[in-house]
């Protein structure tokens, strides 16, 4: 069975640093795959090269078998990305954003319609569906960024950072959206540096440090014994600082 | 507290001392330099009539002033290396903490060549110990007055501008003085002249009683003895000075203390052309791209200046009875400036372009689809100058201009994307300040840019040829139009062929560019 995003041996320098070293990682069809690692890990990099909005300097990334810089445009009807920190159409309001989307698709102007709708309800946007999205909080942001993710109906979606700075409520609201959507058969790739989420939410792991994968499996299998958080720190070479020194505060 | 704050400014200037900033600075520092000698010799220069000197310096001064005032809509919201808030927590009162950023404002390149143009007070004051003694008075106080007259409108303006309602206004302003300059060069040509003849005792009354002029009247009065006259001049720069700095605490306490709040929708423009459009992909684009221009003041300034450049550049010649030739060609210059000033669609959207990336096939129809729109945009405005101006000034121009109308309406829209995919350069976020200018696309960029607009030259060749061999042979010459529609039919099916093929297959890479922070 194809893997619903794998990637082989991708890399990308930038200069001449290398912010992703040869990764291989395969995320199973059916999976909720988180990926973690410390800030400047490459996350995002590799997320950008598997969905095809960065150049990898070699390898390959394949969704559900199809390679996606080889072939872009049958990769990128089965995936829905939401990546972090990046605009939107910012003077559009959120219904008109998720309408121009779905037409940019080439879907019918009725299964527009609908879908839009649907999805503003679902993710509790209905009330801002006349706002401009530049006027959104991020949690909002973060949730137009879910829906026009979800509007092509994908098989896999790619989510960058999908909880940063999202309040609890949203986040739950997305929590339960992505739960059904593994439910239904699809496959959800996330990174987020929150670990209790991640063991809670994800049935698979990755951990990436300095470029590479240095754990990668089912949750139980990579946190082993311990709380994923102990695991990820031990597994990245941390070492938690904070006991030293400071005696002046301690009057 | 004032000296650890010029010391931190101090290192923060040093480390952004490198590379293309310190190339930047350098090159603006010996620009200012030269103004200031300039300054000091004009200064130093003898006038026949007396008094002229006096007005002529202050007159000076008062360009220096409103430079410090309006430089700041153009280099990026004024000096933010110390930015107040990174005070906010410190137990500080907001007039110490005004008192120890105007004591940081004094260390930079700005001030120290201002400091070095006021030195003109003392060049003025030489030859009387008392003038000399009160133009080194005046100058510090002269020169804090600039400074701090620049502080207080920036953070004023600053205030209003951190809704977004307020940040629209903002680049609406930045515009509107950008297009002011042209008029404010017009005015120096037209008064300086009667300032050195001393023709206009009005003009001279407003150049010394303005707060740029009391410190060379300070320094005049010191010169003929005239003390309560100096006195009273120099305590109104203190007292002044000493106001602005209590305002400024005021509005950087406000900035500190304030959230920007952002109030109701505002959805509107363009909704009905909008709903018209066909629900395919390039509809979908054409009514995307429609609802921006009308609603991005970026956008916007893009098109109004395109109008304003064009008649600013045709009808002032006209008037002055230099080439009236130039008004019924005015509909073809906003074509071609609008080209100009629109091209760069995806830098002005910033990092929004990965939606395009993940959308399959969605090159072409983004390219066609802002090709489109920005058609709609600007032939309207360009078909009623085309109509109209020829049959107001030359009738005889309309076979040239009903000839390369379309032919440009083309090209322009083939440029327009060409222009956008080849050189396009990152815009600070839509959500940030909008004097933080940073859209200095680079000299290369800005000559490949020209270069590239020249291509509407070539546009324009076949149809001017075709004129021109059948002009005054009244069936022949009108062969232009259909040459001209020929052309432009064809430069904006190729142009953007080549443009959506670009997209297509760099697109990663035309998203890292725009996608900078700047």
């Amino acid at each position: 069975m194809t893997d619903a995003l794998g990637l082989t041996r991708l890399l990308k320098r930038f200069d001449r640093t290398v912010a992703v070293d040869h990764i291989d990682l395969s995320v199973p069809t059916g999976s909720f795959f988180g990926l973690v690692g410390p800030n400047g890990a490459g996350k995002t990099t590799t997320l950008s090269m598997a969905v095809g909005l960065l150049r990898p300097d070699a390898g390959t990334a394949r969704i559900l078998g199809v390679d996606v810089w080889e072939d872009p445009s049958r990769a990128k009807a089965l995936v829905g990305v939401l990546p972090d920190g990046m605009s939107l159409p910012e003077r559009l309001t959120g219904a008109e954003l998720l309408t121009y989307l779905g037409l940019l698709r080439g879907l019918p102007a009725a299964t527009v319609a609908a879908r839009v709708d649907e999805l503003l309800t679902v993710l509790e946007l209905a009330d801002a569906r006349n706002r401009l999205v530049i006027d959104y909080s991020a949690g909002m942001r973060k949730k137009i960024g879910l829906a026009a993710a979800l509007l092509h109906a994908p098989k896999l979606l790619v989510l960058d950072e999908p909880f940063e700075a999202v309040d609890p409520v949203s986040a739950a609201t997305i929590r339960t959206i992505l739960q059904r959507f593994v439910a239904a058969g699809g496959a959800v790739v996330l990174s987020s540096h929150v670990m209790a989420l991640v063991e809670q939410l994800c049935s698979h792991v990755a951990v990436i440090s300095r470029g590479r994968v240095v754990a990668a499996g089912p949750v139980a299998q990579v946190r082993g014994e311990t709380s994923l958080e102990e695991a990820f720190v031990h597994i990245v070479g941390g070492r938690t600082g904070g006991t030293e020194g400071l005696s002046w505060l301690e009057s | 507290m004032v000296g650890v704050l010029i010391r931190m400014k101090w290192r923060v200037l040093r480390h952004s001392l490198r590379g293309k900033e310190a190339v930047l600075t350098v090159g603006g520092a010996i620009l200012g330099l030269l103004a200031a000698v300039l300054t000091v010799l004009v200064a130093a220069a003898d006038f026949p009539t007396p008094g002229v000197d006096t007005d002529v310096l202050a007159g000076l001064l008062l360009l220096w002033t409103l430079g410090w005032l309006f430089a700041p809509l153009f280099t990026g919201g004024g000096d933010e290396t110390l930015r107040p808030e990174h005070f906010a927590l410190l137990p500080f009162t907001p007039r110490q903490l005004a008192a120890g950023l105007l004591g940081a404002a004094f260390l930079g390149v700005p001030a120290i060549v201002t400091a070095l143009a006021f030195c003109a007070l003392v060049v003025h004051a030489a030859g009387s110990l008392p003038a000399v003694v009160v133009a080194v008075l005046a100058l510090p106080l002269q020169l804090a007055l600039a400074v701090l007259l620049s502080r207080v409108a920036m953070a004023g303006l600053g205030a209003a501008l951190q809704s977004r309602r307020g940040r629209d206004l903002g680049v609406l302003l930045a515009a509107l003085v950008g297009v002011m300059v042209f008029f404010a060069q017009a005015l120096v040509q037209t008064l300086g002249p009667v300032v050195v003849d001393g023709d206009s005792p009005a003009l001279t009354a407003v150049l010394r009683w303005v707060p740029s002029g009391w410190g060379p009247v300070a320094v005049d009065a010191a010169g003929r003895g005239e003390w309560p006259l100096v006195l009273a001049a120099l305590a109104g720069l203190v007292v002044l000075g000493g106001g602005l700095l209590a305002v400024w605490g005021v509005l950087l306490h406000r900035r500190t203390t304030r959230v920007p709040v952002n109030v109701g929708p505002s959805a509107r423009g363009s909704g009905s052309v909008a709903r018209r459009l066909p629900a395919t992909p390039v509809g979908a684009v054409v009514a995307k791209e429609l609802r921006t221009w009308f609603r991005d003041p970026r956008r916007r300034v893009a098109l109004l200046s395109a109008v304003i450049v064009a008649l600013v550049a045709s009808v002032p010649p006209a008037l002055q009875g230099e080439g009236g030739g130039g008004i019924p060609f005015t509909g073809l210059v906003v074509m071609t400036v609008g080209c100009l000033l629109a091209g760069n669609l995806y830098g002005m959207d910033g990092s929004a372009l990965w939606l395009t990336l993940v959308t399959p096939e969605a090159a072409a129809a983004d390219v066609r689809g802002r090709q489109l729109a920005w058609l709609l945009l600007i032939t309207p405005v360009a078909a009623v100058l085309v109509v109209v101006l020829p049959a107001l000034t030359e009738p005889a121009t309309y076979p040239w201009v009903l000839a390369l109308a379309p032919a440009l309406a083309g090209g322009g829209s083939g440029l327009v994307v060409l222009l956008s995919v080849f050189t396009a350069y990152p815009l600070p976020d839509q959500r940030a300040n909008p004097f933080s200018a940073g859209n200095n696309p680079g000299l290369l960029r800005v000559l490949l840019q020209l270069a590239i607009t020249l291509l509407l030259a070539v546009v324009a060749l076949p149809v001017v040829a075709v004129v021109w061999l059948g002009s005054g042979v009244a069936p022949l010459e009108w062969l232009g139009v259909p040459t001209g529609v020929a052309v432009g039919v064809l430069c904006w099916w190729w142009w953007g062929r080549i443009a959506a093929r670009r997209l297509a297959e760099r697109g990663p890479e035309l998203l890292a560019v725009v996608a900078k922070h700047v």
